[in-house]
């Protein structure tokens, strides 16, 4: 069948109308959709929190034996000064406190620059652990100055002091009736970390 | 919506009527000359998109039965139209009713009730007028048409049946069959009274009976025939006494003011016959069959067409809106879950943080205490430092006083790292959580007090000495001995010659896993 001009600019303002109302509808339909998502998003995170803050209320007295037990360590990597910023000008006292005290015959170190170990996830902040390789080069007598000097260490705190890499080596003896030289050369990789908690107060 | 009018046609007057409500007014009467014609036109002016129907009531309609090919569509439509117009000279006011399908054994026909009326001129100047209106004429129907249809809103028991009227043009018979018009004719009246007409009503019902057993559209000995006969409002006693029911016709009366009660029609104007339950009939639900040529509807057509597009846009609109309102209702179910959850929740961390403020003071927040704290300790585990290497070292040693050791290397990482004398580069970290770390051991020395020579014994002592270490938790990864004897090196000597003052050297390679 075909129309006449006429009879298509009668039909005209009809078809607008109707595709006006079906649009009208299909952007009614998009509406209705986005609410109903979002909603179904809100409720499922609102789920998800409710179902974290009752689990957590349920382990909440094994949470308090942990925090009872975890704080005697907290406490303790504080007072070590663990915890905290790096103390340098420490590190570097404690070094010649100990090469004085054990009369060490030669020490040479070297602290390189700080770098971030590892950053525990927590709230509000993350608990990030910085590493400092110090590399100390020492002249010794017997092979356990050497442990003596890594047990003084660790006894001075500041930090914590975890050994990568430790090589004891024997040199050679120079001619006898001289003074007193070394006999073993110890060289020494260690980790001085330390803890910064950003949310920890004081 | 605009009003629909209906323009009854009659032999002498044409009445035109308006149905609303259930109401029916008579708005004019034209009488059926060019006077009325005139009228007509003058009715019209400014009535331009009126919507009209006619219902014509008339003697001379003509009734003929056929049969064409059972055929569909465009087909279909030529083959009717070529039967009509050898039937008729005049096809403008034609119709073509299906009555269905027969088997005449070869193929399949369609019956077919073609019918007209012998005079169409008397409908054209009409028809004219409403074109020249610009009325849109919705369809030219006859009330046999409309029979079919008053029969079943009456109630007409049985697969054929009359229907008798007494219309404002005469006394009308329609026989149905199935549901379906076959016949119909027209036999004008005059006012008479009730028993009379009732008396006509027989004798005329049994004429027409008779009239169709002859042409066979009646079985000769069939069962008798159901007519159902509308009286004026009011006479239907006098109708029933006179209406006797015999083997030929089993009459049944309807009264008037019954039928239109049926018709959902309240009021109709004085004088008006039963052509008002047609009239009604014809306004409220029109059959498809109707004369009118589709030139003739072509406005009406196009109204149809506005008409349905809005109605599909609103009923679009509607479906659209229905489900989105059931989304609506979704999501507002969805919001109050969320709701009842975040209240649920806070009551929970509101619990949770007065609990927790009886705790020990901590100086961070629980989460910050418990990483500083799992995480050193996982840095601690897998930390270890070389006294312990040195001491075990020093146990074996004592027990083998000919053994020098020159060198010791003590490191920890990751399985298969190499470590030798090099110092590691300082972006190397330690074993990451879930890694293993092991601690690696390695020693070199000399062997004292043993000939040069003494292969086998200098081979032997150095096991020994590397078995002895391998205890204690450290595993012996490697032995270099002092002389290659595995196939894959290469062995040498120097026999004769002035004997070499130097130890024979080896190392041994040990680890130990760190938790």
């Amino acid at each position: 069948m075909k129309f006449t001009p006429e009879e298509l600019r009668k039909l005209t303002l009809p078809a607008l109308i109707a595709a006006v109302l079906l649009a009208a509808g299909a952007g009614m339909i998009w509406g209705a959709d986005a609410t109903l998502r979002a909603a179904n998003e809100q409720a499922t995170a609102a789920q998800a929190e409710r179902r974290q803050a009752t689990e957590r209320l349920a382990r909440i007295s094994e949470e308090e034996r942990e925090v009872i037990e975890k704080l005697g360590v907290y406490k303790r990597l504080r007072q070590l000064n663990i915890l905290g910023d790096e103390r340098r000008l420490e590190w570097a006292d404690a070094i010649t406190r100990i090469r004085t005290q054990r009369e060490l015959l030669d020490l040479s170190y070297r602290v390189d620059r700080q770098r971030l170990l590892v950053s525990a996830p927590g709230k509000p902040a993350n608990v990030d652990f910085f590493a400092s390789t110090m590399r100390v080069q020492l002249a010794l007598l017997h092979e356990e100055d050497l442990l003596r000097f890594l047990g003084d260490l660790r006894d001075s705190g500041n930090a914590y002091y975890a050994a990568r890499r430790c090589s004891l080596t024997r040199i050679a003896q120079p001619p006898s009736g001289v003074q007193i030289s070394p006999r073993l050369r110890g060289e020494c990789e260690i980790d001085l970390i330390t803890i910064v908690d950003r949310a920890a107060k004081g | 919506m605009p009003a629909r009018h209906l323009l009854y046609f009659t032999a002498e007057d044409h009445y035109l009527y308006t149905v609303a409500h259930g109401k029916l007014e008579l708005e004019a009467r034209f009488p059926g000359d060019d006077l009325g014609v005139g009228a007509f036109r003058e009715f019209l002016r400014g009535r331009e998109g009126a919507l009209f129907a006619l219902l014509a009531d008339l003697a001379g309609e003509d009734f003929h039965e056929d049969q064409v090919p059972r055929l569909r569509g465009a087909d279909r439509q030529a083959v009717i139209q070529r039967r009509l117009a050898q039937r008729y000279r005049d096809t403008r006011l034609a119709a073509a009713l299906s009555l269905g399908t027969v088997n005449t054994g070869q193929r399949r026909n369609e019956r077919l009730l073609l019918t007209s009326f012998t005079n169409t001129q008397q409908f054209a100047p009409w028809l004219d007028a409403l074109e020249e209106a610009g009325a849109r004429l919705a369809g030219v129907y006859s009330v046999p048409l409309l029979a079919p249809a008053l029969a079943a809103r009456l109630g007409a028991r049985g697969a054929r049946a009359l229907v008798v009227t007494a219309d404002r043009a005469g006394l009308r018979q329609c026989f149905v069959e199935n549901g379906k018009l076959r016949f119909a004719r027209l036999e004008r009246t005059v006012d008479m009274v009730p028993q009379a007409l009732a008396a006509f009503v027989r004798s005329e019902t049994l004429r027409l009976v008779q009239y169709l057993v002859t042409l066979r559209a009646l079985p000769r000995d069939g069962a008798p025939l159901h007519a159902v006969v509308v009286t004026p409002p009011g006479e239907r006693a006098q109708f029933e006494q006179a209406l006797v029911s015999d083997a030929r016709v089993a009459f049944h009366t309807v009264d008037g003011a019954d039928a239109l009660q049926a018709l959902r029609l309240r009021a109709i104007p004085e004088g008006t016959g039963a052509e008002a339950l047609y009239l009604q009939l014809a306004a409220r639900k029109p059959p498809r069959e109707q004369f009118a040529s589709s030139a003739d509807r072509r406005s009406y057509f196009v109204w149809q067409l506005q008409r349905g597009l809005v109605a599909a846009g609103v009923a679009g609109f509607t479906a659209c809106a229905l489900f989105s309102g059931a989304r609506w209702v979704e999501a507002m179910g969805a919001a109050e879950r969320a709701e009842i959850q975040t209240r649920e929740a806070r009551i929970a961390t509101q619990q949770y943080e007065r609990i927790t403020a009886t705790f020990p003071v901590t100086q961070t927040t629980t989460e910050n205490l418990r990483a500083a704290v799992v995480e050193f300790r996982r840095i601690a585990e897998r930390s270890a430092s070389p006294e312990a290497a040195f001491v075990h070292a020093a146990r074996v040693l004592d027990r083998f006083p000919q053994m020098e050791l020159e060198a010791i290397n003590w490191t920890v990482g990751r399985p298969g790292e190499q470590r030798g004398a090099k110092p590691a580069p300082a972006e190397a970290k330690p074993p990451a959580q879930g890694e293993e770390a092991i601690v690696q051991f390695a020693l070199s020395g000399r062997v004292n007090a043993t000939q040069r020579n003494d292969y086998r014994g200098i081979t032997a002592q150095v096991q020994r000495f590397a078995e002895a270490l391998a205890s204690n938790g450290y595993e012996l990864q490697r032995t270099q001995l002092p002389f290659d004897i595995t196939s894959e090196g290469t062995l040498t000597g120097d026999i004769g010659a002035g004997e070499s003052t130097e130890a024979p050297r080896f190392t041994i390679t040990l680890s130990r896993r760190l938790p």
